[in-house]
């Protein structure tokens, strides 16, 4: 497992902005190259990357063979960092993560063996397959970025990023997800089946590879060092955000507390996700400052998760995702 | 029979009374009462019992048949004890066969059913009386007793149901649990052979229970009787007759020598001859022997004819039962009439302010309703409407800023031109505000108040004007920078954006 220190060098740049220019350069690298690994699933690269940028989690759900793990893969391959996945099992413990101290016969001495999440992007696959005190135990690892091992507090390398896949369809012997957990996941992201030309077009690639049914991410360019992620991320919280925009993404995180139709609304967590959110996206898209446009894009991904539906609306089959699509369409916009 | 020798204060009573009597009676008299009906029954019940063994329900049903057979028993005390001689037990059980002499077969054959069987057993009993004269003396005492006397044999017989379950129960509930679970199981197997014991002792309930409630029952029959006949006979008029009688025996020498004194003469004293020999009522008889039996026949019949006796009237058309009175006021229905209509029109009145009321109260809780739920009206009922294509007047405001043609000044591209360098946010503003403006009001695209400025630009794209969708853009984009951005628009753009915007909505031309 990893032994090596997280990045000390980062260099912070003297005047905001300095370095907005190479960001949103290698951010675009970035995402074509992942858009030729992962075909058809433009949506789900750009929040993928602007969880990235923002250094947030990502949970990622859809149903099975849409590239869910395709895409981590991916873009693990671009970034030089270190890749580990975990597949949650039922009997997966909390010290399978974290790691645990083992007694070295030789040394007569105990020594800490680091888990997997020492690693940079850390893949949580299946994350709803494991009961709940596994779950928990990456808890403090998403929210303060390090691990309590025997009394001991180690910091994960950064920078650090989870991505968690979970299926929506199967009910039987998984465990959802508790709010606490589903709140630290900056954003959740619905795969859904890719377009048919998108489709044709993956089939051709698939079926020319080597291995069985894989697509090869072998070839893809490795673009992104550690140190770079991070300049991503200052880039991105340097820009300049207006009062409107802030006020804006503050006033749709309120209104779902008392929207009808929801009985659980996000928390103050939501709005800061949201505007961190809107920074990248604004940075994915080339721009030199935040606009309402990129609040309301990225509104849908930061709340799905952190809402629950009225019981009469769930009865009435409607979705999570209209409702708060419907908030979205009273909300009155920012103008001047 | 001596009445002055009774125990028992004569005088008429209420049946209820009388039966209270009885009981108090057989309270008395209870030792010996009970003593001697089970001296009787027990070894009756147990020779009952043994005969039949194998058929507990015919012994009871041969017991309880033979009911009468013991009542005379107690009839016998209480006949006695009524003038003072209480007779022992075995004294009592020596004279029943002599009791029992007299109609013994009546009694237990189509006499066992007799409602009034203890009202009517001293007649047969102590009177002796039978066939048409027994009839007649009981037609003569039933006229009036025959419900209590019927009351009390069906009261008696619930106090004896009662009485008889609550021991049952009793019975019942001191079995042992596996008792009660062996019988179950045997009698579901058909064994029950084994536990005849159990209905028999079920049976010795019932016989234990006659014991307390039949001397009780023929005690309140003989009073019932006692208090008929007392009625019918006036016994307290005769016993305080006697006992006057009986005052005056002392004084009556005396009295007698003082009338001699101031009444010389043979008819004095034959009046008082007259007044001590014969009793009170016999005098009318004697004083009117005018009548033949049939003359008085006859007369009695014709003032049972007139009132108070009869009230005969021909009647021969139908009228209400209170008109005799009412006959004079014709007019008083027809005024009773008014009135009822009078109240009636009072009544519509207290009807349409209660409507109003009614009315008042749907319109309020509606209107309640309304604002209590307006939230999910203004989410769920209006969100069709919305979707609905704002076909009517565009809005005179949408996001915050005034669009109303009349807002704007009359030529907004000559106005921002003006304001471009001064104060470059208003001018760009004002380009932008008559865009929304001109494309509300001339190009009806539908906007609103959620839609940001990139949603503007995509609705844009749908009326395929390709010059107006780069102008928007354009502007847009100029407008963020300088909004979101804070960075002022290049002055060079100033004169291609103005003419560019003149050109397309052609307001400047006019102005």
């Amino acid at each position: 497992m990893s032994e090596r220190n997280p990045p000390t060098g980062t260099t912070v740049p003297s005047e905001p902005g300095a370095q907005r220019p190479r960001a949103i350069q290698l951010v675009q690298a970035l995402r074509q190259e992942l858009r030729k690994a992962v075909i058809g699933q433009g949506a789900v690269v750009d929040g993928v990357l602007t969880a990235l940028v923002a250094g947030g989690h990502v949970l990622l759900e859809g149903v099975p063979g849409l590239g869910k793990t395709l895409l981590v893969r991916a873009l693990a391959r671009c970034f030089d960092g270190e890749f580990a996945r975990i597949q949650f099992t039922p009997d997966l413990m909390p010290s399978d993560l974290t790691g645990h101290a083992v007694y070295d016969v030789k040394s007569e001495r105990f020594k800490l063996r680091r888990g997997p999440v020492f690693t940079h992007l850390l893949l949580a696959d299946e994350i709803n397959r494991a009961p709940a005190k596994t779950q928990a135990a990456l808890l403090e690892v998403m929210q303060e970025r390090q691990v309590t091992l025997e009394g001991r507090a180690l910091p994960v390398p950064q920078p650090f990023m989870v991505l968690a896949t979970q299926n929506p369809i199967e009910q039987e012997g998984t465990y959802p997800l508790p709010e606490a957990e589903l709140d630290r996941f900056m954003l959740m992201l619905r795969m859904d089946y890719p377009e048919q030309d998108d489709e044709r077009e993956l089939v051709r690639q698939v079926t020319r590879s080597a291995s069985a049914d894989m697509l090869e991410v072998t070839p893809l360019r490795n673009l992104l060092q550690p140190q770079d992620v991070a300049m991503l991320q200052q880039a991105a919280s340097d820009l300049p955000v207006d009062d409107q925009v802030l006020d804006y993404a503050v006033r749709l995180v309120r209104a779902t507390r008392d929207w009808p139709g929801l009985t659980l609304g996000a928390g103050p967590r939501a709005s800061i996700a949201l505007i961190r959110c809107a920074r990248a996206r604004a940075l994915l898209r080339g721009g030199d400052f935040v606009v309402p446009d990129d609040v309301k894009g990225g509104a849908l991904a930061v709340l799905r998760h952190r809402v629950r539906l009225a019981p009469e609306l769930e009865i009435e089959g409607r979705s999570v995702d209209q409702t708060l699509l419907q908030l979205l369409d009273q909300l009155p916009a920012p103008r001047l | 029979m001596r009445l002055s020798d009774a125990s028992l204060a004569i005088r008429p009573r209420p049946p209820w009374e009388a039966c209270d009597l009885g009981v108090l009676l057989a309270r008395r008299h209870a030792g010996v009462l009970m003593a001697s009906w089970a001296a009787l029954t027990l070894p009756l019940y147990g020779l009952l019992t043994l005969v039949l063994w194998d058929q507990p329900s015919l012994a009871f049903l041969l017991f309880w048949w033979l009911k009468p057979l013991y009542e005379r028993l107690p009839l016998f005390i209480l006949s006695r004890a009524l003038f003072g001689e209480v007779p022992g037990v075995r004294q009592s059980l020596r004279a029943l066969p002599g009791e029992l002499k007299a109609q013994l077969l009546p009694s237990l054959l189509w006499r066992r059913f007799s409602p009034v069987r203890s009202f009517a057993l001293p007649v047969q009993q102590l009177e002796k009386l039978s066939g048409q004269a027994r009839r007649e003396r009981l037609a003569l005492l039933l006229q009036r007793d025959g419900a209590p006397a019927s009351w009390l044999t069906i009261v008696g017989m619930h106090l004896e149901m009662a009485l008889w379950l609550g021991l049952l129960g009793l019975l019942y509930l001191m079995l042992p649990a596996q008792v009660e679970l062996a019988w179950s199981w045997q009698d579901l197997l058909g064994l029950t052979s084994d536990w005849l014991w159990i209905e028999h002792l079920s049976n010795l309930l019932y016989v234990l229970v006659l014991i307390v409630w039949e001397p009780v029952y023929v005690a309140c029959g003989f009073s019932l009787y006692l208090n008929r006949r007392t009625q019918l006979e006036a016994w307290d008029i005769e016993l305080s007759f006697r006992r006057l009688r009986d005052r005056l025996a002392a004084a009556l020498p005396i009295l007698l020598a003082s009338l001699c004194l101031l009444l010389p003469g043979p008819g004095g004293t034959g009046l008082l001859q007259a007044a001590e020999s014969e009793p009170p009522f016999a005098t009318e008889s004697a004083a009117a022997p005018a009548f033949s039996r049939a003359q008085a026949r006859e007369r009695i019949g014709e003032l049972l004819q007139q009132p108070p006796f009869q009230n005969r009237e021909t009647v021969t058309r139908w009228r209400l039962e209170s008109a005799a009175e009412d006959e004079h006021d014709g007019s008083g229905l027809l005024e009773r009439l008014g009135r009822l209509h009078r109240l009636w029109q009072s009544l519509d009145g207290v009807a349409l302010a209660l409507e109003v009321l009614l009315w008042t109260g749907l319109l309020l809780s509606v209107g309640w309703l309304l604002w209590r739920y307006r939230a999910w009206l203004q989410a769920f009922g209006l969100r069709r409407r919305a979707q609905a294509p704002a076909a009517g007047r565009p809005p005179a405001q949408l996001f915050g800023l005034e669009l109303a043609p009349e807002s704007l000044p009359a030529d907004p591209a000559a106005e921002a031109a003006r304001l471009w360098d001064s104060d470059p946010r208003a001018a760009l503003g004002l380009l932008y505000r008559g865009m929304l403006s001109e494309l509300l009001r001339q190009r009806r695209v539908v906007l609103r108040a959620s839609d940001t400025e990139g949603e503007v630009l995509r609705r844009l794209e749908q009326l395929r004007e390709p010059d107006l969708q780069a102008f928007a853009g354009r502007l847009t984009t100029l407008w963020q920078n300088l909004a979101y951005g804070h960075r002022a628009p290049p002055t060079a753009l100033r004169e291609p954006l103005c003419s560019e915007w003149t050109r397309l909505f052609g307001r400047g031309v006019q102005a």
